[in-house]
């Protein structure tokens, strides 16, 4: 369970304590840098989106009843402000500069290896579920242990292992040739 | 559940260090046994490995950036009070106040626009008069061709005098246009004269007014036709109309008035016809002056004589006898032809003597037609010459009362045992000084006496004659009215003479029982024996020459003893029964009722006072509805009164509140679906 000390400063946020809030920040930015990357996948799309829940949620913390909820209730900010992003770039068509640059890059690019691999990462992370990509970030990113990220996530233990090793394997299965040429590096 | 099966779950709690000492065991063994795991074992590995190695990180500013992000956009501002209020709404109590608050605001809100339109209405309703006045204009070109627009001045009274100027230059403007002109005679009139000029007619809808009252509009009138035509323009010689005016003034002193009115005539070349006065009671003068004035300064003339004093009445008429002028004119004419045909005839002297007398009486008669016809014609050339203007003087203060008669009233009541006796000595009172009006005596079937006596006294007797009545009797209520009349006239006047009338004496009289008392006690009396004490109570009264004049007494069922005696005695030994009262038993309830008259003269000593006293015993303590049942009985009774008595007040809390409480839990209702429907989308 949370420890006093903890509920005691959401409590104080809650109430409007900006110190205690800031604290806040401090501690959860991560985590909420990475739902929201493992939402839109891009680092400063991600860190606006992380901004916005930060201030929206000082704005609406006297909605907060109950001071153990704040981090899952802010976690919630997070994500729906990512999937705000997110929709509203699906709604805008790639602008034609984006993928010229995407290609040009490409073709610049293609000889380093390294890149190459970064950029099937990244189109093979886009095609995992959405929950799957969150419980990865917050693993890989916060190295957060598995409780943790239950409570963050609203999991079960074998439900977190199961959508690791699932996100793994299907992972490693679509990278399997890129993987081959990563061990050999 | 076997390792091989979840072998992608293990595999990745391995790496993450997640799994318990006995999962690893199980691991490691079926690593060892199965090719495929192990194979999985080691890709799950690399990409482990790449992960670890390739997801960018956030860099470790990261949270400082997003510290300083929040600071720019979130700036510490009067924390107290957002600080307050905040916490505030974190309350349920403080929300639902919020919401009533917002509620009530909305109810005022509502009123308010509801009262700010009613006043908008208001302003609307007033904003009608300029489109009626626009209307105007055309009601005035079809009064001005009736020759009638004095309905019109009434309605428009004082409104926009510069607007009523312009509207009537308009108006006027137009009149000429119109086919049919102003008057009655005038179609007759365009016939002769073909047409007329336009000074004429315009000024004619103000000049063929037949009367009107409005003096308030008078001034703007003239002020407007003076504008409209400087100089009244000389009637066409035509035209024959006769113009007369009426006057009423009230004037300081007559024969100044006079004097002026004449000086004005004499300069707009006119005279006075006759002049009249008459003297009132209070020495003021009232008259009557008639002016023939030229028609064409009647305007200047009057308005002229309107600044002697204050203008009580006036009135304007204009009569056309064109028509009637010219037909007498042509039938003259006729009638002349006539005469010299006739004339012609007698020269002849020819025919039968009977023929020649038929012409002679022929010619007499149209002669005297003739004659009439001139002398008509001759009076309205002097109307039409001269217009008649009647002044009718009045100097102020007409009113004022020439003498004073102060009138004296008097009313006495007396009371005494002996009614018809006083009522004698009143009536041998008679003198020439002293005549009785009226009297008279009556005696009810119940015996009572009474009688009214009615006097004129001179008013030097007055006084005596008044003391000597009142020590007849007993006083009760006298009163003097003093009354000053005006005689010929109302109000004030310092030097009117003041006589004194005759003294009006009004006397009625009554026997002792009948008067009212002076002072009216009620008490009970706590006693054991209420029968004894009520006889001694009796005997007490007679002792101080007072009288029972009523006395009951019951007991009831209970034991209760109960009389009611009421009894009077003259104030004087009031106190001393009050006294003497305590001996028969407790005495409670005391009230004392006193009836003050003021301006009346009072035998006090002698007034009655009544006292009506309840003598009664409490009966049997213990009451026959006594013991348990019964007090059970009546305890139960009262409990169920009072439960009944707080439901109903529950349920009129509840029906006061219970909209309220809908109301809110409406509005949290929906402002909950609207927050989550917003937080869904």
């Amino acid at each position: 369970m949370m420890d006093a000390n903890e509920r005691e400063t959401y409590r104080a946020a809650i109430h409007g304590d900006r110190e205690a809030f800031e604290m806040i920040i401090r501690t959860h930015s991560r985590t909420l840098f990475a739902i929201a990357y493992g939402i839109l996948q891009n680092r400063e799309e991600a860190e606006d989106a992380v901004q916005d829940a930060l201030v929206k949620a000082w704005k609406s913390r006297w909605r907060v009843r109950n001071p153990e909820k704040f981090p899952a209730w802010l976690a919630m900010i997070a994500r729906h402000r990512a999937r705000d992003v997110f929709r509203k770039r699906r709604t805008v068509p790639l602008p034609n500069e984006a993928t010229g640059s995407l290609t040009g890059e490409t073709n610049r690019n293609t000889n380093t290896s390294d890149e190459l691999l970064d950029r099937q990462l990244h189109s093979a992370l886009a095609t995992l579920p959405e929950l799957h990509r969150s419980a990865l970030m917050l693993r890989y990113f916060e190295e957060m242990d598995y409780q943790t990220i239950e409570n963050t996530l609203g999991l079960t233990n074998g439900a977190l292992r199961g959508i690791l090793g699932r996100a793994l394997a299907t992972m490693r299965k679509q990278l399997k040739p890129a993987l081959a040429a990563f061990e050999r590096l | 559940m076997t390792v091989h099966d979840n072998i992608d779950n293990f595999l990745v709690a391995d790496l993450h260090g997640e799994l318990t000492a006995a999962e690893r065991n199980e691991l490691e063994t079926h690593l060892l046994d199965c090719a495929a795991c192990r194979q999985a074992h080691q890709e799950t590995k690399i990409m482990n490995q790449l992960f670890e190695e390739k997801l960018e990180k956030p860099d470790v500013a990261f949270e400082q950036r997003m510290l300083g992000a929040f600071r720019n956009r979130v700036p510490e501002k009067n924390r107290t009070v957002t600080n307050f209020i905040v916490g505030l709404m974190r309350f349920r109590s403080a929300q639902i106040a919020g919401v009533a608050a917002v509620l009530l605001a909305l109810v005022q809100v509502g009123r308010l626009i509801t009262n700010s339109t009613e006043a908008e209405r208001v302003i609307v309703t007033g904003s009608n008069i300029p489109t009626a006045e626009e209307a105007r204009p055309q009601n005035l070109v079809a009064g001005g061709r009736k020759g009638a627009p004095a309905p019109l001045a009434g309605i428009w009274k004082d409104q926009a005098n510069e607007g009523r100027e312009s509207d009537e230059l308009s108006a006027l403007a137009k009149v000429p246009a119109q086919p049919a002109l102003p008057d009655s005679g005038a179609t007759s009139a365009s016939g002769f004269g073909g047409s007329l000029e336009a000074s004429a007619t315009r000024q004619s809808p103000a000049s063929t007014a037949p009367s009107f009252h409005e003096e308030t509009v008078l001034p703007a009138k003239a002020k407007a036709q003076t504008e409209v035509a400087p100089p009244p323009a000389p009637v066409e010689a035509n035209r024959k109309l006769i113009r007369n005016a009426k006057i009423e003034l009230e004037i300081t002193r007559f024969d100044d008035a006079v004097e002026k009115i004449t000086a004005f005539a004499n300069e707009e070349r006119g005279y006075i016809a006759t002049s009249g006065s008459q003297k009132q009671a209070n020495g003021k003068l009232r008259g009557e002056v008639v002016v023939k004035v030229l028609p064409e300064n009647l305007d200047r003339f009057l308005r002229k004589v309107r600044g002697l004093g204050e203008l009580k009445n006036q009135t304007i008429g204009t009569e056309d006898v064109t028509k009637a002028y010219f037909d007498t004119d042509s039938r003259l004419k006729n009638a002349r032809v006539m005469e010299q045909r006739l004339i012609d005839m007698l020269k002849a002297k020819t025919g039968k003597v009977s023929d020649l007398l038929q012409v002679e009486k022929e010619l007499g008669r149209v002669r005297e037609e003739i004659e009439k016809m001139q002398g008509e014609l001759k009076y309205w050339d002097s109307q039409v010459q001269f217009a008649t203007v009647t002044i009718a003087l009045a100097e102020k203060d007409l009113e004022e009362p020439a003498a004073f008669l102060l009138k004296e009233r008097a009313q006495l009541a007396l009371y005494s045992p002996e009614v018809e006796k006083i009522y004698n000595d009143i009536k041998a009172l008679a003198s020439p000084k002293v005549q009785i009006t009226n009297a008279q005596l009556d005696r009810d079937n119940s015996g009572r006496v009474s009688a009214r006596v009615s006097m004129l006294i001179v008013p030097e007797e007055g006084d005596v004659v008044i003391g000597r009545v009142k020590s007849f009797g007993r006083v009760e209520n006298f009163q003097v009215q003093t009354e000053r009349v005006a005689q010929g006239g109302q109000g004030m006047a310092e030097n009117a003479k003041t006589k004194r009338d005759k003294v009006e004496l009004n006397i009625s009289l009554s026997r002792d029982e009948q008067e009212q008392a002076f002072q009216q006690t009620s008490l009970r009396i706590r006693t054991w024996s209420v029968d004894e004490k009520t006889k001694e109570l009796r005997n007490l009264t007679e002792k101080q020459n007072g009288r029972v004049r009523s006395s009951w007494f019951s007991r009831d069922p209970n034991g209760h003893e109960l009389a009611n005696v009421s009894l009077r005695v003259p104030m004087k030994n009031y106190s001393a029964l009050m006294q003497s009262m305590d001996s028969l038993g407790k005495v409670e309830n005391v009230s004392v009722q006193r009836q003050d008259r003021t301006g009346a003269q009072i035998d006090e000593a002698n007034a009655p006072a009544d006292l009506s006293i309840r003598v009664y015993s409490q009966g049997n303590i213990v009451s026959s509805d006594s013991g348990l049942i019964a007090t059970l009985r009546r305890t139960i009774a009262q409990g169920v009164g009072a439960i009944m008595w707080s439901l109903r007040m529950i349920a009129v809390a509840l029906a006061f509140f219970a909209p309220w409480v809908i109301a809110l839990i409406g509005v949290i209702w929906i402002s909950k679906r609207m927050m989550r429907a917003r937080s869904k989308s």
